[in-house]
């Protein structure tokens, strides 16, 4: 089920509200498992029994730590479990690129599975391995409640695409949590911003980079015009999702971590890794860099740490060698900043800003692409390598159709929209605020249902993940 | 006002749920198409993922005030957004179209193959005459004008030019962007008459409308108007009759009933185009019984021909059309004896464009 769907928005989450708020505390984790498993199976029944076995592994292991911890029997658990989940990950998603290398360096013919990838694999299981970690390493405590176990894990919110939410984040959260009106409040405002960046921003993008996709003959504008366009798409499709996630998660009492900040603001790569899914690289770092011994080795060791890191970013990512390759680019890029210019980049604050978008657009060739043949005729599409024109009426007609729709995208990934608003709540424009707010919000909903009656193409892209 | 902006939202969403599941449109008129219903969704399997998909098409299509909302949606990214088109159709000076680019070769080259197997199967050893005539859609007047991105018609021109060996006739300046229905892809019979003419002194017969004029058929909303969900003055349906068509008949062969030339019925239809002769059918026969001459026409063509042959049915003592989106050619001769008829072939860009419709 998606956030941005009818069905979600006007039969779920309203039945959902209403009975959360009318039974009694006690009951409410148990609904949010049982409603949650059904959000799960919407979209994949028969990928059901693998979330589940999960859950089963990542809470039996955590009761085996806990019941033989400081004894061997707690280690292993803590190994099994980590090598069953990471297994079925790597089954489900890495299984055919390993078959498709190995038929293209031996030259076999080995079929390929062709499985279909579970829906939120990637995220579930980081989210259940910073569990058994977590309880391994003695700092959080074992869930012997199977039910509030579950609804960490499958909680709908954050289940298909983040935040990787630790249990850490969240365990005093399942057992005592505080509804109230100001945090709905705060947490529907949150989510109907998610609902329009998708809606009415990222879906519109994505709708040009399929018409330069379907495009016979594109331009070399074309390609950087659409490339720009998958920039926005990304950053609002994910961070919209992620405004939606965390806004449910306050209506219904929890209070996840931030995924976003303006990474387009940064001025250097490491600023954007720790403004772009901050989830998943403070999960990289906390879970393999760090315990590689992250920066206090040798200066070999270190940069080791870095490659390794970043190509299993590049990886999580997507079952690819062109996406291992995104990865590495980001970590050479990392390791030249640290040694080099990471000065440079921050006394030069506009060239910075330009170096960041440049290199992150360069690398969205790559992470688009299906393979790395896929990445270069991308490329060569962005530079007139194969032989298209640099502009035709195809591409003027997208271009000045879409010019307002790119500028407001734009927009969207500053500060400033909030910025203004908030400067508008308190001055003497408050009162105008305080009125027009909730006319605004309802405006967004009627909106974005607008589009979705009408609408066909609406998926998350990173929904593959 | 922050309870009461929740309550609100909750008010909406709450109603709008009841409503959706309480929607049983059957037929949307806007849109011209079966709606699914709630009762398709119970017929679906879950395991599968059927049921959900199926829900979610339901769900948008039971939704209340659709056509209001799909309204709001296309305004906003006309009038708000800029966008130039909304679901590929724009509007220049109140004249609807929908962009067709790029051309499909490929397509064209099947449409060129099917002709062939027709004049191979058909016509050959016998002493008919065969025409082609490529009807121009509207974006040829429109978006081209406008610098939008079009077919590009010289390649498809000279595609069939080089495919077929039949006689062209070229009828593009002929035609206008005021020649075709502001809210309809088709053209409008009462501006075709030059093209009528054309066709008939190319095809070696008189062209006779003699005292026929134009009716005002009413109104006429054209497919474009529930496709764009953006307001568009309605049309006006003329028609030209009376004088040398007063006593043409028409026969679907497929029935081997009478029709109407003109459906009155039809105009009411999901599709007022319907209004000529009765709207698509695989095999159809105009006769004159006034003609002058016995000379006869066999037009296969698509929906354009359905308007364009009245016209000529003045000239020729019987036409028979045929629709090879509901006819395969393998059948023909079943039904048409080819012995010396004038054969055009007479098909829109569009269809040339999208062939696979053809069998």
């Amino acid at each position: 089920m998606l956030f941005s769907s009818l069905i979600f928005l006007y039969a779920f989450l309203p039945l959902l509200i209403l009975l959360y708020f009318a039974i009694p505390k006690g009951g409410r984790n148990l609904i949010l498992l049982l409603f949650s498993l059904v959000f799960y199976a919407w979209g994949e029944p028969k990928y059901l029994v693998c979330i589940l076995v999960s859950i089963t592994i990542g809470y039996l292991a955590g009761l085996l730590i806990h019941r033989y911890r400081g004894r061997l029997m707690a280690k292993i658990s803590m190994i099994l479990a980590t090598i069953a989940t990471l297994g079925l990950l790597g089954y489900f998603k890495y299984a055919d690129l390993l078959i498709r290398t190995v038929n293209g360096i031996a030259g076999s013919s080995i079929p390929l599975l062709r499985l279909a990838l579970p829906i939120g694999i990637s995220f579930y299981t980081f989210q259940i391995l910073s569990y058994v970690i977590d309880v391994y390493r003695g700092k959080a405590e074992v869930q012997k409640n199977p039910i509030n176990f579950g609804a960490y894990v499958v909680f709908f919110p954050q289940l298909i695409a983040g935040p990787i939410v630790r249990y850490l984040d969240i365990a005093e959260q399942l057992k005592t949590r505080r509804c109230s009106w100001d945090l709905a409040y705060s947490g529907a405002v949150r989510f109907l911003v998610g609902l329009g960046k998708k809606v009415l921003l990222a879906n519109q993008l994505g709708a040009l980079v399929q018409a330069f996709d379907s495009s016979v003959e594109a331009s070399v504008l074309f390609a950087w015009l659409a490339m720009v366009a998958y920039m926005l798409q990304l950053y609002l499709d994910f961070s919209g999702y992620s405004d939606m996630a965390i806004g449910l998660g306050r209506i219904f009492g929890f209070e996840f971590p931030e995924n976003f900040n303006y990474p387009f603001l940064s001025v250097s790569l490491t600023e954007f890794w720790r403004r772009w899914h901050m989830t998943l690289g403070t999960w990289f770092r906390d879970y393999v860099y760090i315990p590689l011994g992250g920066n206090r080795v040798s200066k070999g060791r270190w940069l080791i740490n870095i490659a390794v890191v970043w190509g299993l970013t590049g990886l999580w990512h997507g079952a690819g060698w062109n996406f291992l390759l995104w990865g590495l680019i980001f970590g050479a890029a990392l390791i030249g900043e640290k040694l080099w210019y990471h000065k440079f980049l921050e006394r030069n604050r506009w060239f910075g800003h330009l170096y960041v978008l440049v290199v992150f657009l360069f690398t969205l060739v790559l992470f688009r692409a299906n393979d790395l043949s896929g990445a270069l005729t991308g490329f060569s599409a962005m530079f007139g390598l194969d032989g298209g024109p640099v502009y035709n009426a195809e591409t003027l007609y997208h271009l000045r159709s879409n010019l307002i729709l790119l500028l407001l995208s734009a927009l969207a990934c500053t500060p400033l929209p909030v910025r203004t608003l908030g400067w508008c709540e308190k001055g003497r424009l408050a009162p105008v605020v305080t009125v027009l707010k909730p006319v605004a919000l309802a405006a967004i909903l009627l909106l974005c249902t607008a589009f979705l009656v009408d609408g066909s193409f609406n998926p998350f892209l990173y929904f593959r993940f | 006002m922050k309870k009461l902006t929740l309550a609100l939202l909750f008010a909406l969403i709450l109603a709008g749920g009841i409503a959706m599941f309480l929607g049983n449109t059957e037929v949307s008129l806007s849109e011209r198409r079966q709606m699914t219903q709630w009762s398709d969704v119970a017929d679906s399997k879950i395991l599968n993922g059927k049921l959900m998909s199926k829900a979610e098409d339901a769900a948008m299509d039971q939704f209340p005030l659709r056509d209001t909302f799909r309204s709001v949606k296309a305004n906003f990214l006309y009038r708000v957004m800029g966008q130039l088109d909304n679901n590929g159709i724009y509007i220049h000076e109140g004249s609807a179209a929908k962009l067709e680019y790029p051309l499909d070769e490929l397509s064209v080259r099947n449409a060129i193959n099917k002709i062939q197997n027709i004049q191979n199967t058909c016509l050959r050893g016998t002493r008919v005459k065969t025409y082609t005539c490529i009807i121009p859609d509207k974006n040829y007047y429109l978006a081209q004008e406008l610098g939008y991105p079009v077919l590009d018609y010289g390649r498809m021109e000279e595609m069939l030019s080089e495919g077929l060996n039949m006689t062209s006739i070229d009828i593009y300046d002929l035609l206008s962007a005021d020649a075709y229905y502001a809210t309809d892809p088709h053209w409008d019979q009462a501006d075709i008459v030059p093209v009528a003419e054309h066709l008939a002194q190319q095809m070696g017969v008189p062209f006779l409308l003699d005292d026929a004029t134009v009716q005002d058929g009413g109104p006429f909303s054209g497919a474009y108007t529930g496709q764009s969900a953006l307001t568009l003055a309605a049309d006006k349906l003329s028609y030209w009759d009376g004088g040398i068509l007063e006593n043409c008949k028409a026969y679907d062969l497929s029935t081997g009933g009478e029709i109407p030339i003109y459906d009155f019925a039809g105009a009411q239809s999901n599709d007022p185009y319907n209004f000529f002769l009765g709207g698509a059918a695989p095999l159809q026969v105009i006769e004159n019984p006034d003609c002058p001459n016995d000379r006869e026409l066999i037009i296969f063509r698509d929906s354009f021909g359905s308007s364009i042959a009245p016209l000529l049915a003045g000239s020729y003592h019987r036409i028979t059309l045929v629709d090879l989106r509901y006819v395969h050619s393998s059948i023909l001769k079943q039904y048409i004896q080819f012995t010396d008829q004038d054969v055009l072939f007479l098909y829109s860009t569009l269809i040339l464009n999208q062939s696979s419709a053809l069998r």
